[in-house]
C-alpha cells in the first residue's frame, strides 16, 4: 500500500468547527428545524456536534440513556467520528470453542514487554454522568461551556463538559441540580444538572472519558496533534537538504484489554516540509516547465495532506482551483469578502503571491444536523505547509536512507523512549492534576507478558526436507542444491535487451543457465531480441515476438522507469498473456551478486510459469485458504482494486487469483464474491470435490472498517458459498490481518532487549475481550523493532482449536514464493497485495483469464 | 436583543484596541480581567510587535477552559516568527499590587471598571496608574448618559456593575487621577448613536492615558519586572522564534544546507549558471558549494544581515562541514542504490531452542466431530 492510501484518513480536519473559509455559508447557521434528539451517551464524542442545547431532558428520555446504554455507537453518529478502535463488535461470543480460551498451546514459553501501561482506578471506582439543560436554550456550545465553568464552586475543580453531558469524578448531593448563571450580556439562565448514569470503569463512554482526558495531559506536555497521533515539536530533527522536518511523537489510545485498561503507546514520526505548497509549486514550474504545471501538480499534490498556518487543521489536497486566486470572493455570512480580506482581517495575514491558484479540499465532515454539507474548502498555497511524503520522495533512496536513519528504532531505543514518556506524565505535576481528582494513575512501568515461540517448520521441497535457522527465519542458503517441487521447462522463451546492455543480458543468460540446473529446471537458450529504449520500440518487440506458445518473456529495462514496466505487463498480462520477468539492468551490474539476482530470478520464473517450490506440512486435508487484499488507486478517480487468491491444493503450492476493479463507493466485496465462487469452481477442478474447510483471511481492512466486515462481508462470503448448493456447508473461518497497529513486543535476550524472534505468538493480556484474536510475530527484521501482525478471527465454524488456528496461521507465512523466508502474512494476503498492487500501480485493468492459475503477479 | 451595532459594540472596543496597538507598537500588554481571552486572542494575531501579552482575571475556570488555546500552532514552529512572543495568564485581583505588573507598555481595562465597588475603584487606581504604572491605559465603561437609547432597558446594562457612569463622571475620575499619577488623558469611545443629533456620545466611553512625560518619575522608571509575588501564574507559553539563539541558528542551518543542496544538484546536472559567486568544484567524490553562493539567497541573507555574522554563524557549526580554508561547503555526493549483499557469515545464534517440527500431525483427527465424508459433489452450473 502506499502511503497515499494510508494518509487518507488522516486528512480529516479536526479541532473547533469554525468554517472553514470558502464553505457554504448555509452550513455556518444553525437549522432551527432541526430534531432535538433526546440525549443519548454517545453525544460525549461528536464534541463539535451538538450544537445546539437539547431540551430539558424527560423522564423518559432519562430512563432511555440509560437503557439505550449498550446500542450506542460511535459509528452511527453520522460518520463524523468514526471508531477508529472497532470496539464493540462482539464477535468472540458467537464462536463456542473460543469463548472460555483463546489461548494455543504450542511451542516454548517467552517473557516479552509490551508497549502497554495499565491504567488504575481505585476500588469501586465511579463516573459520573450528568446531562446539563440550559433554560433559556443557549445556542452557543461555548457560551454553555463558560456558564458551567462559572459553577466551581457547586461542582468542584474537576470536571469535563462538552456542551450537554458533564462527567464529574463525586456524586453531586441531589439527583437533580438547579443552578443560576447570567451571560455577559445580563441575560439570567437557569442550569439544570441531572444525574444520568454511574459508569464503570471499563464502560465504552468511560474508555472515551480517558481519553478526552488523556488528550489534555498530551496537551499539558506540550504535544502538537496532527491527524490522530501527538508530536513533540521542540525537538525537530531535520533533513535540510530535502527540506524535511521530523517530530518524534507518539500515537495512543485507551481501550480495555483482555486483562485491564490500558494505553498502548507507539512511536510515531511526522515528516514535515520546511516548505509551503506555493514554494513547492514553484520549484515544480521551474522542474517541468509551464506547460507540463498542471499536470505534474495535481500528480504530485493530489493526496497529500497539508497543515495550515493559522490553525491547526489538516486539511487534504483533493483537487486544484486553477480558476480561483486569492482574489476570488466567497460568502461570509451576508458579505461577498475576498480571501485576500479575510485571512488580513481574521489573521492578520497579508498574501504576496496574489497570483497563485488556490487548493481544493472537500472536508469530509458535515455540517450541522439537517444543514446541506458544507461545500469544498479552498486553502492558499502560501499558507499551507506540506506533510509527508510525495510518492517521488518515497522513491528517492536517498531522501529515504536519511529518513530511516533517524526514524528506525532498535528495540532497545524505542522502549527508552516509551518508558520516558510514561516517566514524563508522572513526573508532570501538571498532568498529574488531571488524573489524580478522578482517582486515576498510569503504572510507572512496562506491561511484562508471557508469549509463545511456535517451533520452526520443516521446509518440503519433494522428498527432500530441511530446516532454517529459526532466527534469520531464511532459507536461501538452505535451498541451495536442492530441486523445486517441480519445474516448468523453458523450451520456448524470450529474453528482450538495448543494445547498452546486450552483455548483462548475456551474463543473465548464462547465470540463469548455471543455477537452473541444480533446481531441476531444464531451460533452453533463449531467443534474444534487442530493442530500442523506447517504448513504442519496446511495445513493438513484444508484440511480433510473443506468441500462444512463448513459455516466458524476460525484459532487461534501462532503468527502473514505470512507464515501460508498465507497457510490458499490460500487453503481457492482459492482451497477449504470458508470464513475464522483468528485470532492471543494474540490478546486473555487479558480477559478485549476479547468481543471487540470477537464482531468484529462475525461481520466480518458474513459479510464474506454474512451478512449485517449496511447501510445509498443512495438517488439514480438503482446505482452501483464501487471501483477500484492496489497493486504492487515490489518483484514478479513487478506483479500489480488490484482489482474491485462494489454494489450488493440499500443500499450497498452487494458487488461484482473481483481481477485480470498482469505482468509489461500491463494496470490495460485492465483485469479490464472484471471484470466490470461481476459486471455488477451480478448486473442484483441481480436486475434484469441492473442500470442506475455507479459511479466508481478510487483508487491507481500515480501522473502523471492521464492524462492515462482520455484518456485510461475512454475509457475501457465505452467500458465495451457498450458491454452490444448498447441502454444500463446508467448515469457514473468516480472519480479519492488519499489518499496521501500534502493539509492539519487546523479549529480553542475552541481558538486552532485542526482537521476539520469529514464530513468536502472543495471545493473553495485550488482546480484546471481545474478539477471537492473536498476534504473530512471523519475520524477521534484520535493522529496526519488529512490528508484530494482529489476526482477528471474526467468524469460525471450524472448531478449530485456537492453537491450531495460530499453528496454521504461522505456517502460511512460509508459502511466499517471493521470498525464501517467513513473511509477514500469511502467503495469499501477500499474493492478494502484490497482484492488487501491480494491477493498481500498472495495469489498470482487469487480467487475462488465463493467467488465473498462474502467479504471474509475482 | 436585537443587534444595535455592527459589528458588535464588543467587536469594536477590541477592534479599538487593536488599531492603538498596531498604531504605538507596545512591546508588552497587560489585558485586565482578560475573562476568556478574547482580547488576548486577537492582539496574538493582530499585534504586530507585540512580545509580551499578559492576561489577568480572577476568576482562573473561565481561562482555564481556554489558554489552550494559545499553545503554539505546528506552523509557528515550522515558520518560527522573528520576534518573541510569551504569552502568560495571571489569577488575581486588580486590586492587588503584584511585581509582575511592572514595565508594560500598554495595560486594558475594558469594561472591567463598572465591576467593581466604588471603593475598589480607589485601590484599583492606585495600583494600576500608581504601582504598575505603564506608558499607556486604555479604559472602557458604559455611558449612562446612551442608556435612555437602549430599548428595555432598566437599571443597569449588567446586573453586576456596581455603578454605570455618565460621561462627566467617568472624565471627572479620569482627570483627577491624571492630575495624581501624572497621565494625560483623551477621550473617545465606540458605538455612536444612530440619530447622530442625539447628544449622548458613545454607548461605550473610553479613555486613553498616556504618562506624562514631563512628569516623569525617576523611581517609577527604575522598576523592572518581577515574579508575581500574590497573583498566580496559571499558563506560560513563549512562542518559538529567531529571537531565539538555538532556533535561528537551526533555521539557518536548514536554510544553508537546503541552499547548497540545490546548488550541488544544478551543478552536478549541469544546469548551473555561471554567476558572480565562485563555481561549485568537487573533492573527492564530494561537491564544494562556495559560502558567497549560498550567500547569494535572501533568506540567507535576511537570517543573518551581514556576510561576517554569516561565515562566523557556520564555523563552529557541526552539521555544516567546511572546506579547511572556509571558503566552501562541502556536501557529501549521493549514494547509489545498492542490492543487499548476502551477508555470507554462518554465524549460529547462541543456544537456540527452537526445533522444527519432525512428527507428522493430522488436525482433521485431533477435531472431536470430524465429518469430513458426505461432502455433495460439485454441479458445474
Amino acid at each position: 500500500m502506499t502511503g497515499r492510501a494510508r494518509s487518507r484518513s488522516r486528512g480529516r480536519a479536526r479541532g473547533q468547527d469554525t468554517i472553514a473559509p470558502g464553505a457554504s455559508a448555509a452550513a455556518a447557521a444553525p437549522d432551527p428545524l432541526r430534531h432535538v434528539m433526546p440525549p443519548s451517551e454517545g453525544q460525549l464524542v461528536g464534541r463539535g456536534r451538538q450544537k445546539t442545547a437539547p431540551p430539558p431532558a424527560t423522564m423518559e428520555a432519562v430512563a432511555q440513556i440509560s437503557a439505550g446504554f449498550q446500542q450506542v455507537k460511535i459509528g452511527e453518529r453520522g460518520g463524523r467520528r468514526r471508531d477508529f478502535h472497532d470496539s464493540e463488535v462482539f464477535t468472540r461470543q458467537q464462536m463456542e470453542h473460543v469463548k472460555d480460551s483463546k489461548s494455543g498451546s504450542s511451542g516454548s514459553p517467552i517473557d516479552l514487554r509490551a508497549n502497554f501501561v495499565r491504567l488504575m482506578s481505585r476500588p469501586e471506582w465511579v463516573l459520573y454522568q450528568y446531562h446539563v439543560d440550559f433554560n433559556p436554550n443557549m445556542e452557543s456550545r461555548r457560551l454553555r461551556m463558560a456558564l458551567v465553568h462559572q459553577q466551581e464552586e457547586t461542582l468542584g475543580p474537576s470536571r469535563s463538559f462538552d456542551g450537554s453531558i458533564l462527567f464529574l469524578p463525586h456524586r453531586l448531593p441531589n439527583t437533580e441540580t438547579v443552578l443560576c448563571a447570567e451571560t455577559r450580556q445580563g441575560e439570567k439562565v437557569q442550569i439544570k444538572i441531572t444525574l444520568t448514569n454511574e459508569l464503570l470503569p471499563s464502560s465504552p463512554v468511560t474508555l472515551q472519558f480517558y481519553n478526552i482526558i488523556f488528550r489534555r495531559i498530551l496537551r499539558i506536555l506540550n504535544m502538537q496533534q496532527i491527524g490522530r497521533h501527538h508530536y513533540n515539536p521542540d525537538d525537530p530533527l531535520n533533513i535540510p537538504q530535502h527540506r524535511l522536518t521530523i517530530w518524534p511523537g507518539f500515537q495512543t489510545n485507551i481501550l480495555q484489554y483482555e486483562s485491564s485498561i490500558m494505553l498502548c503507546m507507539d512511536v510515531s514520526h511526522k515528516v514535515l516540509r520546511n516548505e509551503t505548497v506555493l514554494d513547492f509549486m514553484m520549484g515544480l514550474r521551474r522542474q517541468c516547465g509551464d506547460h507540463n504545471f498542471a499536470e505534474a501538480c495535481a500528480k504530485e499534490l493530489v493526496g497529500l495532506i497539508v497543515l495550515t498556518k493559522y490553525n491547526n487543521k489538516t486539511y487534504r489536497i483533493d483537487d486544484i482551483a486553477w480558476d480561483h486566486t486569492p482574489n476570488n470572493t466567497f460568502k461570509r455570512g451576508d458579505t461577498e469578502i475576498s480571501f485576500r480580506q479575510y485571512y488580513k482581517t481574521q489573521y492578520n495575514l497579508d498574501i504576496v503571491d496574489g497570483n497563485q491558484v488556490l487548493l481544493i479540499s472537500r472536508v469530509k465532515k458535515r455540517g450541522p444536523a439537517g444543514a446541506p454539507p458544507p461545500g469544498p474548502a479552498l486553502l492558499i498555497p502560501e499558507f499551507c505547509f506540506l506533510t509527508g511524503l510525495t510518492d517521488k520522495m518515497r522513491n528517492d533512496f536517498n531522501i529515504m536512507k536519511d529518513l530511516s536513519t533517524h526514524t528506525r528504532l532498535t528495540p532497545d531505543q524505542r522502549e527508552s523512549r516509551l518508558n520516558s514518556f510514561v516517566g514524563k506524565i508522572q513526573k508532570s505535576s501538571q498532568a498529574q492534576n488531571e488524573l489524580t481528582p478522578w482517582g486515576l494513575s498510569f503504572e510507572d512501568k512496562l506491561l511484562s507478558l508471557k508469549g509463545r515461540v511456535l517451533p520452526a517448520e520443516r521446509i518440503v521441497q519433494g522428498s527432500r526436507t530441511f530446516e532454517y535457522a529459526p532466527w534469520a527465519a531464511d532459507w536461501s542458503k538452505e535451498m541451495r542444491g536442492v530441486p523445486l517441487i517441480s519445474c516448468m521447462p523453458m523450451d520456448n522463451w524470450l529474453m528482450l535487451f538495448t543494445r547498452r546492455n546486450a552483455d548483462v543480458a548475456q551474463s543473465l543468460l548464462q547465470t540463469l543457465n548455471r543455477v537452473a540446473g541444480p533446481m531441476g529446471m531444464r531451460m533452453a537458450r533463449a531467443t534474444m531480441i534487442e530493442y530500442e529504449d523506447r517504448q513504442d520500440s519496446l511495445l513493438r518487440a513484444l508484440q511480433q515476438n510473443v506468441a500462444p506458445g512463448t513459455q516466458m518473456v524476460v525484459v532487461v529495462l534501462a532503468s527502473n522507469r514505470k512507464d515501460k514496466y508498465d507497457c510490458v505487463k499490460k500487453q503481457l498480462c492482459v492482451e497477449c498473456p504470458t508470464p513475464s520477468q522483468c528485470v532492471v539492468a543494474r540490478t546486473l551490474s555487479r558480477p559478485q551478486a549476479l547468481m543471487t539476482v540470477a537464482t531468484k530470478i529462475a525461481l520466480q520464473m518458474n513459479c510464474k510459469m506454474g512451478g512449485e517450490l517449496w511447501s510445509v506440512d498443512i495438517p488439514l486435508k480438503q482446505l482452501m485458504v483464501v487471501g483477500i487484499d484492496c489497493y486504492h488507486d487515490t489518483l484514478a478517480g479513487k478506483r479500489s482494486i480488490g484482489a482474491l487468491v485462494a489454494s489450488l491444493n493440499q500443500s499450497m503450492s498452487r494458487w488461484f487469483s482473481k483481481c477485480v476493479l470498482q469505482n468509489r463507493g461500491q463494496e470490495i466485496i460485492d465483485s469479490l464474491k464472484e471471484a470466490l465462487h470461481a476459486a471455488l469452481k477451480a478448486w473442484y477442478k483441481h480436486n475434484g470435490c469441492l473442500p470442506s474447510r475455507i479459511i479466508v483471511y481478510r487483508d487491507g481492512v481500515g480501522d473502523g472498517m471492521l464492524q462492515t466486515v462482520v455484518n456485510y462481508e461475512l454475509a457475501q462470503i457465505m452467500e458465495s458459498i451457498k450458491a454452490l448448493g444448498q447441502d454444500y456447508a463446508p467448515k469457514l473461518t473468516v480472519v480479519v490481518v492488519k499489518k499496521r497497529i501500534c502493539s509492539r513486543f519487546f523479549a529480553r535476550m542475552d541481558g538486552k532487549l532485542a526482537n521476539p524472534p520469529p514464530g513468536t505468538v502472543i495471545d493473553t493480556d495485550v488482546t480484546r475481550p471481545e474478539w477471537y484474536d492473536f498476534f504473530i510475530v512471523s519475520q524477521a527484521v534484520r535493522m529496526g523493532s519488529v512490528s508484530p501482525t494482529h489476526y482477528n478471527v471474526v467468524y469460525d465454524s471450524s472448531g478449530l482449536k485456537p492453537d491450531h488456528m495460530q499453528r496454521l496461521t504461522y505456517k502460511l507465512c512460509h508459502l511466499y514464493y517471493n521470498w525464501q523466508g517467513v513473511v509477514r502474512v500469511p502467503a495469499p494476503c501477500q499474493y492478494a497485495h502484490k497482484l492488487a498492487f501491480l494491477v493498481g500501480q500498472s495495469i489498470h485493468r482487469e487480467p487475462n483469464h488465463n493467467l488465473d492459475d498462474f502467479l504471474y503477479y509475482l | 436583543m436585537c443587534p444595535l451595532f455592527s459589528p458588535p459594540l464588543f467587536m469594536q472596543r477590541y477592534q479599538f484596541v487593536v488599531d492603538f496597538v498596531q498604531k504605538h507598537e507596545p512591546k508588552k500588554v497587560l489585558d485586565l480581567g482578560c475573562a476568556e481571552c478574547s482580547l488576548l486572542r486577537k492582539l496574538k494575531f493582530h499585534g504586530n510587535g507585540v512580545e509580551l501579552l499578559v492576561g489577568l482575571d480572577k476568576d482562573s475556570s473561565v481561562m482555564r477552559t481556554r489558554m489552550h488555546s494559545f499553545a503554539p500552532l505546528s506552523s509557528d514552529y515550522l515558520q518560527p516568527r522573528s520576534g518573541p512572543l510569551t504569552i502568560e495568564l495571571y489569577q488575581g485581583s486588580v486590586t492587588q499590587p503584584d511585581p509582575s505588573t511592572h514595565c508594560f507598555d500598554l495595560v486594558t481595562c475594558i469594561e472591567l471598571i463598572e465591576h467593581l465597588h466604588l471603593e475598589e475603584v480607589e485601590r484599583f487606581t492606585e495600583v494600576l496608574f500608581g504601582f504598575m504604572a505603564p506608558s499607556n491605559v486604555i479604559v472602557s465603561t458604559p455611558n449612562a448618559d446612551y442608556n435612555p437609547l437602549l430599548p428595555g432597558l432598566v437599571g443597569f446594562r449588567h446586573h453586576d456593575h456596581k455603578f454605570e457612569w455618565s460621561r462627566k463622571e467617568f472624565q471627572l475620575w479620569a482627570l483627577r487621577l491624571c492630575d495624581l499619577f501624572g497621565y494625560i488623558v483623551s477621550f473617545t469611545g465606540v458605538g455612536s448613536p444612530a440619530d447622530s443629533h442625539t447628544n449622548v456620545g458613545f454607548c461605550s466611553q473610553i479613555a486613553v492615558f498616556n504618562r506624562d512625560p514631563s512628569r516623569q518619575d525617576s523611581a517609577l522608571q527604575c522598576r523592572s519586572r518581577e515574579e508575581p509575588t500574590v497573583y498566580r501564574l496559571l499558563y506560560s507559553v513563549v512562542y518559538p522564534s529567531l529571537s531565539d539563539n538555538n532556533i535561528l541558528q537551526r533555521t539557518l542551518v536548514n536554510e544553508v544546507l537546503c541552499r547548497a543542496e540545490l546548488i550541488k544538484r544544478s551543478w552536478l546536472s549541469g544546469e548551473w549558471v555561471a554567476k558572480t559567486a565562485p563555481e561549485p568544484f568537487m573533492q573527492g567524490s564530494s561537491v564544494c558549494v562556495s559560502l558567497l553562493d549560498v550567500w547569494a539567497c535572501p533568506r540567507v541573507r535576511s537570517l543573518c544581515g551581514t556576510l561576517r555574522r554569516f561565515t562566523e554563524a557556520l564555523m563552529g557549526e557541526l552539521r555544516v562541514e567546511l572546506t579547511p580554508a572556509r571558503q566552501a561547503i562541502i556536501m557529501p555526493a549521493d549514494e547509489e542504490e545498492e542490492e543487499e549483499v548476502e551477508e555470507d557469515e554462518d554465524a549460529e545464534a547462541a543456544g537456540t531452542k527452537w526445533t522444527a517440527t519432525t512428527a507428522t500431525e493430522d488436525w482433521d483427527a485431533e477435531m472431536p466431530h470430524n465429518s469430513n465424508s458426505n461432502l455433495p459433489d460439485f454441479h458445474d452450473a
